[in-house]
């Protein structure tokens, strides 16, 4: 690596801050890998580097780096089109690659639906302030003022003769000019690329086996480590006899890992180094561990989901109050209740987790599939007693994460294993013990008691909400969710004038960890199940009854969101046929959900056919409204792997657990939806010119209830727990 | 047990123990990166390559039975990335994280040189046993039906 003084002293006039996109201090130097591998060949130093995310070759040849971690969900495409489409680059000229973990990039952790949100606006003026600096540079060559010149397909042109000179030629001289304070944005009109439905820029190597993800590097002198976990959350290591994996041919030792007493840290375990991950894996069988399993022992899932029903159908914590419930509910025409429960899911990316990592005595390199190249430095830094700037995290493509990879624990345990031998090692968790020691998603139970009118109306709703949130991975004491956790009920946007929240005791037992769509997976499903069955209760069509349910809603702050959730819920109607769902066949039926979530709104409309416990998704007509849309292919995707996803918790996944430890193992008896499950899926996007918000996970929330009120609608048999067809095990 | 197995064409003399699963002789000895380890178990299908041109699952594939055989990864399914199946894959932007991609195309080529034009069923019932996780089966389906289309097209 080595430093461009030249470009440092650019970097230092802090473009980035004036953009946006961070607080003070963000940028202290810039450097730039010397070689960098694009499209196979190298790309040198450039000399123009208008700031951490662009540098343009002399040969017009441009890079663009992606901060934002890319896991398949396309963010490593969308934002650097976007910082394109501002430069008026050549998409074609420009290769994307994965930065490094670096705040000069902005903030890099991702989760939460979040990169679009925050970093359309910062990404698109690196863009702009680019082509302010290369139409400076043609304006000084051709001695005319700027404003004559615009830029175009990697050129800049001289409006008065129409001349012409590439970005290339002017990259020299475009490294001289002054960064602008606040570069001007394009306007929605004049877009290249941003809306449009541009491919991945990384879809080439995919198909050819070529793109390197977190199982993938290789480095001279790997050795290679296989881990085993205690099986109990909070168990620690008793005893381990290391003598039959020692004796094996291509071992080199054995590791006790220690628990890491950060968030996300290690729980800790025993790993085994061999020359290979075979090798690896046979030894850690003939290790003899016994744990100390701690007080988590007799964690069961069953019993435990049976205790949170009965919490939340007993008074609890009240949490939330407006109106007068009590009034309502006396003078009900008619009252319905319904208790909604949900199982533990584990994440269950195809790459199971994986990096390398390389502790040197004065610098340590990791390569790592992560969401939060950040927190890796830091914790790295503080085991290691250095500076976290001096932890070198490359982040790889991740084969997956579903938020499971914004918790770098099987990077910690590789950090030990190569500071207590030498050795750069790969460390690739088996299935099994990606299966086992998992921060999942919370298992859960709602009651609803809701009263209706004379009119049919909802006039009272009463919500009690039991499940052991994320916060309890920060504060063990923690037994049951805070008001904020159950926000997203308090805040839904139907008009509940009568309500009442309710928080019952739920102590964690494991890891529990942001899974794609978090808690919106349930409230989701609680509130779009129980409008379709207050809907039946006082005999009105579902759809006329949600649209009822949200203009009752007379918060003004809110009439956005009722607003957005009608025009989506109506297109999911038109699209999927519900006004004519009475001439399907006998056993078909379709069910409607809107979620709103993470800023954006999904509606779907499920059509399926269903005979007693026999359940097939025909059809899925998915209506999104996300704001303007970065990427309508990108969009696209997202929907149709969220349909996947909720299919598959909404059907089969569940993880349990019995005395203590996971019973699930591999995809056997973890079932995910397969290619002969898969409905047609149509993704409808609303067109719109408001700021956009993500769709990572969105997508995820409606389809469940959707599911259930389709089943409902054909079968007359109502769903009420996820998964609706868990597997024994 | 010291062998010569066939990989893309090449010969490569190795020397691994017998029950060495190929996944990971393709993996960590040869550096064949390509083929991915999903489940260790024959469940995923992501470690899919072929075997004599018969798509097998490389995790539970011993090395020890594969003496003289000749095996294909997708890094050597064709030339420059131009097999019918990778232009559709292309064509119909079917990757997300693309883990899995690899494993879906190598059991797809596979389906393709024994039934040239499957229908949806057949589709269905050959790619069972592949997983992906991000969801993009529909794509997948449009995509080997694409490429049959391309084959059959190139045929006649």
């Amino acid at each position: 690596m080595t430093t461009n003084n030249k470009i440092e002293g650019l970097s230092r006039r802090n473009f980035l801050k004036t953009a946006g996109i961070a607080t003070g201090g963000l940028v202290i130097g810039i450097t730039i890998p010397t070689q960098t591998m694009a499209h196979g060949k190298k790309v040198e130093q450039a000399p123009f580097n208008p700031n951490a995310f662009i540098h343009v070759q002399e040969n017009g040849d441009t890079l663009i780096y992606c901060g934002r971690c890319e896991m398949g969900q396309g963010i490593s495409t969308a934002l650097p089109a976007a910082v394109a489409d501002e430069m008026e680059a050549d998409w074609a000229r420009v290769t994307v690659k994965q930065a490094d973990g670096d705040e000069k990039y902005g903030p890099q952790a991702t989760g939460g639906s979040a990169s679009i949100r925050r970093m359309f606006i910062p990404m698109r003026e690196a863009g702009a302030a680019a082509k302010f600096m290369l139409i400076a540079a043609a304006a000084k060559v051709w001695k005319i003022p700027a404003e004559q010149c615009t830029a175009q397909n990697h050129f800049v042109i001289n409006s008065n003769n129409q001349q012409k000179i590439s970005f290339g030629e002017l990259a020299s001289l475009a490294a001289n000019i002054t960064p602008p304070e606040k570069p001007t944005l394009k306007n929605k009109s004049q877009y290249n690329y941003i809306g449009k439905a541009l491919p991945r820029h990384n879809q080439g190597d995919i198909v050819e086996g070529k793109l390197t993800y977190g199982v993938d590097t290789k480095i001279p002198n790997l050795k290679y480590a296989a881990i085993v976990h205690c099986p109990v959350l909070g168990g620690k290591l008793k005893f381990v006899d290391k003598t039959a994996a020692l004796a094996m041919k291509g071992v080199s030792s054995v590791v006790e890992i220690p628990r890491f007493d950060v968030p996300y840290g290690s729980i800790g375990g025993v790993a085994v180094v061999a020359d290979n991950n075979w090798t690896a894996q046979q030894a850690l069988k003939k290790l003899k561990v016994e744990w100390d399993l701690g007080v988590n022992n007799s964690y069961d899932t069953q019993a435990y989901k049976a205790q949170l029903v009965k919490n939340v159908e007993n008074p609890a914590q009240v949490a939330t109050e407006r109106g007068d419930l009590k009034t309502a509910f006396a003078n009900a025409k008619q009252k319905h209740s319904a208790t909604y429960t949900g199982g533990h899911l584990s994440h269950s990316p195809m790459e199971p987790n994986a990096s390398v990592v390389y502790v040197e005595k004065d610098k340590c390199e990791v390569w790592a599939a992560t969401q939060s190249p950040a927190d890796i430095q830091k914790v790295l830094g503080q085991y290691l007693k250095r500076e976290p700037t001096d932890i070198i995290v490359h982040v790889t493509m991740a084969g997956g994460a579903f938020g499971r990879k914004f918790k770098c624990d099987y990077v910690h345990e590789a950090a030990v294993i190569s500071k207590e031998t030498g050795f750069p090692i790969q460390l690739t968790w088996s299935r099994e013990e990606d299966m086992r020691t998992g921060y999942y998603h919370s298992i859960n139970a709602q009651h609803i008691e809701a009263s209706l009118d004379e009119q049919g109306n909802v006039s009272g709703w009463l919500h009690r909400i039991a499940f052991p949130p994320i916060g309890s991975l920060f504060n063990p004491a923690t037994d049951r969710p805070s008001k904020g956790d159950v926000a997203a009920a308090d805040d839904y946007p139907f008009g509940l004038t009568n309500y009442r929240s309710e928080i019952g005791e739920a102590k964690a037992h494991t890891r529990i960890g942001w899974y794609r769509a978090v808690y919106a997976i349930f409230y989701g499903f609680s509130f779009s199940s129980m409008a379709d069955e207050l809907a039946y209760k006082a005999g009105k069509d579902p759809l006329t009854f949600l649209n009822q349910l949200f203009d009752a809603n007379a918060n003004t702050e809110q009439q956005e969101q009722v607003t957005r959730s009608k025009n989506i819920l109506a297109i999911a109607a038109e699209k999927s046929g519900y006004h004519q769902r009475a001439s399907l066949p006998k056993g078909q039926g379709i069910g409607l959900a809107v979620h709103y979530s993470f800023q954006s709104y999904v509606a779907m409309a499920v059509r399926v056919e269903s005979e007693g416990d026999n359940i097939k998704v025909l059809q899925v007509d998915c209506v999104i409204d996300c704001g303007q849309v970065l990427n309508k292919d990108g969009a696209t995707a997202q929907m149709e792997g969220a349909v996947v996803m909720g299919m598959s918790l909404a059907l089969s996944t569940e993880v349990t657990f019995k005395n203590g430890a996971v019973v699930n193992s591999n995809f056997h008896d973890y079932p995910v939806m397969r290619i002969s499950d898969m409905p047609q899926v149509h993704v409808h996007i609303v067109d719109s010119d408001i700021k956009p918000t993500g769709l990572g996970e969105p997508g995820v929330a409606p389809f469940a209830p959707a599911l259930a009120n389709a089943v409902f609608a054909a079968s007359g048999k109502r769903y009420r727990d996820i998964p609706f067809k868990p597997m024994s095990v | 047990m010291s062998t010569s197995i066939t990989i893309n064409g090449k010969k490569h003399d190795v020397d691994v123990e017998g029950d060495m699963p190929l996944l990971w002789l393709l993996r960590d000895n040869l550096e064949f990166t390509g083929t991915k380890y999903g489940c260790g178990a024959g469940l995923c299908g992501a470690c899919t390559v072929h075997v004599d041109g018969v798509a097998t699952r490389s995790c539970i594939t011993p090395v020890a039975s594969l003496a003289g055989k000749s095996i294909t990864t997708i890094e050597g399914l064709s030339e420059n990335g131009d097999h019918p199946l990778q232009k559709a894959w292309l064509n119909n932007n079917v990757p997300q994280c693309g883990y899995c991609q690899a494993g879906q195309i190598m059991n797809a080529a596979s389906l393709l040189a024994t039934n040239a034009s499957p229908s949806s069923d057949e589709i269905d019932n050959a790619m069972q046993g592949n997983i992906c996780r991000c969801g993009t089966y529909q794509r997948i389906k449009k995509a080997i039906s694409d490429a049959a289309d391309e084959l059959a097209t190139e045929v006649s």
